[in-house]
């Protein structure tokens, strides 16, 4: 199964849909695709590793904290992500371990500002789940 | 929806309340033939959604640089009744205070041409660009706070520019009011350490020449006396402080929705009542952002002249490096108008569009490979667009269309042939924002021009750019 693929879309900014099998696998693939607009996740190392618990009212919400959450560590802490793994998850929590190392230009692509509601989706599918979100940058 | 535009003039078209149900008001769209043509009407229905907002003005307007942005296009302006209106904070968006920095100097081109090899990265490195990349300030939550309420006056107080740059900015760079006990501590710990680093995508640093001058009186009083006069001009925001305001409100304005059974045609275009609590919360955290954007562009317009004094060996003040002026592009401001024949005070959205008040400076920014334009505010603004106009060329293409159609090495080649020379941290983002992803910026300023707006003042063609 494809992890995610961009879909172009929007004048401004970046559209994409992430897949997985089950939500462990949607919600790391999102993160990859939101990581590969944000910096060369292929150049980032692993070797910075934190520990993220995100909660939420449902799944939708979720997956727009989870990024949102993503993004603010990029600032804050000045880190470049390249691996996520989601070790526990239900339809309103979340508990993962990141894998990254210091941000610096020379890895970076581009400022993500926010995750946006614009055509949001969150659905079963017969082979899993697909998310599709759009990134304002 | 674009065959149901109605010409007024050469510039100006209109869409009728009944265009589709529930429009409160009407929409104008400012734009000459070519303009109207290549609109979408993805675009124009998002500007009829927002006539359907609760105590909207008449008439909402889409500029000539308007394009599809999130629920309501870049490009547009928005009044809203104090009592009937609500505050959105989908419609200001995510960049608070985006806008622009126009600095000059007395230096010619030829002057600036011989060091532009040098020139253009000292910039690069003393100006932080791009994901990534660090800021040099690192202030105390103290300290934060104090930009975050007093804006420029912090700034000047601490050696980051001086009293002329305040009285040359928009709202002399504080909006009062800003309370940061309404700003979350992540949007807090997000701006923290980016105060001074200009961000990536469209923002950028140019370095430009006066190519042409259209209103010489006026441009005598900007300081801009020659064609070859050498200028910069600055874009940037609030970064991931003002990121943080707009996604946090964004969900108190999803509850506030439901709350005050408030109808909204898209559920991006979130908001409360103006005069509510998640209303007001808003107004004053956005405020914060408005004046971190403030300082943020006068810190870096003062590494600007630093670099400036290096290379060229003279003190800053010697080579007249002055703000022009410095304006926001992405606000939402209580002004006066005259609405009915009346003056009253209503909030203004200004979403990609700048303050074009009475013989105040609009700055307008193009492409890297084509021009930009500093333009004068008139009292026909006042009327027909609550004193705005554009504040950009305007996308015409997506940027992954762009990295499709361009490749970045062959960019900054075609620009060098023009003798500009630019610089980003990596090709991508000049294959991104490569000058034919844009409207043409000529139909775009001349249409605010014709519809008499924002007349030109002055052309500047850029020599140099750093993009994050």
């Amino acid at each position: 199964m494809k992890k995610y693929k961009f879909i172009d879309n929007l004048t401004s900014d970046v559209m994409f849909e992430a897949y997985g099998k089950d939500l462990k696998e949607v919600f790391e693939n999102a993160a990859e695709a939101l990581f590969s607009v944000i910096c060369q996740t292929k150049k980032v190392g692993q070797n910075i590793v934190k520990d993220i618990v995100i909660e939420a009212e449902d799944v939708r919400g979720l997956m727009i904290n989870w990024l949102q959450e993503l993004i603010a560590r990029v600032d804050i802490e000045e880190l470049f992500f390249s691996k996520f793994e989601v070790q526990e998850i239900s339809e309103t929590k979340l508990k993962a371990k990141v894998y990254g190392e210091k941000a610096k230009p020379e890895l970076g692509e581009t400022v993500v500002k926010a995750v946006t509601y614009y055509k949001f989706k969150f659905e079963k599918t017969e082979d899993g789940y697909v998310a599709r979100m759009s990134l304002d940058i | 929806m674009k065959e149901k535009l109605k010409k007024l003039n050469e510039f100006e078209w209109e869409l009728d309340k009944n265009v589709r149900p529930r429009m409160n008001v009407k929409a104008r769209v400012i734009g000459n033939k070519k303009i109207i043509d290549d609109l979408d009407d993805g675009t124009l229905e998002q500007l009829t959604n927002v006539a359907c907002l609760p105590g909207v003005i008449e008439p909402v307007i889409g500029m000539s640089d308007m394009h599809f942005g999130y629920g309501l296009p870049m490009g547009a302006v928005i009044a809203f009744d104090p009592e009937k209106g609500i505050i959105s904070s989908g419609c200001t968006g995510f960049d608070i205070n985006c806008g622009i920095n126009s600095i000059r100097t007395n230096l010619t081109y030829d002057e600036v041409k011989a060091k532009l090899k040098e020139l253009v990265p000292a910039l690069f490195s003393a100006v932080p660009c791009g994901v990534g990349s660090k800021g040099k300030l690192r202030l105390t939550p103290g300290q934060l706070d104090q930009v975050l309420t007093r804006g420029v006056n912090w700034a000047v107080e601490n050696g980051y520019g001086v009293k002329d740059d305040i009285e040359h900015t928009e709202e002399n760079g504080c909006m009062e009011g800003g309370d940061t006990s309404k700003v979350s501590d992540l949007a807090k710990k997000r701006g923290g350490p980016q105060l001074g680093t200009l961000g990536a995508g469209n923002h950028f640093l140019e370095i430009q020449k006066v190519s042409e001058i259209f209103d010489k009186e006026y441009a005598k009083k900007l300081g801009i006396t020659d064609t070859n006069q050498v200028l910069i001009m600055l874009h940037c925001g609030s970064r991931g402080f003002g990121h943080q305001v707009a996604s946090d409100y964004l969900k108190i304005h999803e509850q506030a929705i439901k709350k005050y059974n408030i109808w909204i045609p898209d559920s991006q275009l979130v908001g409360a009542p103006a005069n509510s609590n998640e209303g007001q919360d808003y107004f004053a955290a956005m405020k914060c952002a408005v004046n971190y954007a403030f300082v943020n562009r006068l810190v870096m317009t003062q590494w600007i002249r630093e670099t400036f004094e290096k290379v060229f060996n003279k003190d800053w003040e010697s080579m007249d490096m002055k703000t022009i002026y410095a304006i926001a592009h992405n606000i939402t401001k209580i002004e006066e108008h005259t609405i009915n024949g009346e003056k009253k005070k209503v909030y203004v959205t200004r979403k990609g569009a700048t303050r074009a008040f009475p013989d105040i400076p609009a700055l307008i920014a193009g492409t890297m490979g084509t021009a930009s334009y500093i333009c004068k505010g008139t009292e026909i603004a006042m009327q027909k667009t609550f004193g705005s106009t554009v504040h950009g060329a305007g996308r015409a293409m997506s940027r992954h269309a762009a990295i499709k159609r361009f490749w970045g090495g062959k960019v900054k080649e075609e620009l060098a042939q023009k003798g500009i020379v630019a610089q980003s941290t990596h090709p991508k983002v000049l294959a991104e924002e490569a000058p034919l992803a844009y409207k043409n910026v000529i139909d775009v300023v001349d249409s605010v021009h014709g519809a008499g707006v924002s007349p030109k003042v002055c052309r500047l063609t850029p020599l140099g750019c750093c993009k994050g």
